[in-house]
């Protein structure tokens, strides 16, 4: 079922913010988990950490849910499809990749900031950990931007199920 | 006449997809996707099984 134009509008405006969103809050979450990694200073460690957590939990599990949700509306809403075209077809793959993923990781996140809210983590106390965290949010970014670029430049390509589609409208118009 | 997407001004208006399918191949560019995807996801798993990589997500 397509969208009437304001709709189709508005669904965009949701789906383009949620998205910038999550990029630049994963961002910020890459910067918290340098910091917490390199820094010397415990205070500054707790303190990124315990950021990590509630920046994760309150503002990026909710973006990448929404991207996702919107990305989807968007699709099936539009005649681009979800699977007709290969853009659609890799951001999506993308997307469900990078939310899956996020959702694992914060596991390890949660168990860090209970770590730093109870003790003082020692220089290399779970540096393997730690250095996951900046190396998954560095990845994510990539992620992200490739998603982002495809969104923009929507290279051209039709699925097996897209030049179907368009053989079957072609012979009913 | 081929419509390029650089042509093809109606599409890149109204947000619709273009109208014409230059052709029935896959693209270049998936493949080239495609097997970049590949490359990464054994390395990753390479990493793991070799345990080269990071200790998990319990705690040391």
């Amino acid at each position: 079922m397509m969208m009437p134009p304001a709709l189709r509008k508005f669904g965009l405006t949701a789906h383009v913010t949620s998205s910038v969103g999550w990029f630049g809050s994963v961002a910020g979450f890459l910067a918290l988990a340098v910091s917490g990694l390199t820094s010397r200073d415990a205070q500054v460690v707790r303190a990124a950490y315990l950021a990590m957590n509630l920046v994760g939990w309150s503002v990026i599990v909710p973006l990448s849910l929404a991207s996702l949700l919107t990305g989807l509306v968007q699709s099936l809403g539009t005649p681009w499809g979800l699977f007709r075209h290969y853009w659609v077809v890799i951001k999506l793959l993308i997307t469900v990749f990078a939310t899956t993923l996020l959702l694992v990781h914060m596991q390890p996140v949660g168990h860090l900031a209970r770590v730093v809210a109870t003790t003082t983590l020692a220089s290399g106390e779970l540096a393997g950990l730690r250095i996951q965290l900046v190396a998954d949010a560095g990845a994510a970014l990539v992620a992200l931007l490739v998603a982002a670029t495809l969104s923009v430049y929507k290279p051209r390509g039709l699925t097996q199920y897209g030049r179907r589609r368009q053989r079957d409208e072609r012979k009913v118009g | 006449m081929m419509i390029s997407p650089d042509d093809d001004t109606s599409s890149q208006n109204s947000g619709d997809p273009p109208s014409t399918s230059v052709n029935e191949s896959t693209p270049r560019w998936v493949k080239v996707f495609g097997i970049i995807a590949l490359v990464l996801v054994l390395v990753v798993v390479a990493i793991h099984l070799t345990g080269g990589g990071f200790h998990g997500h319990a705690s040391q």
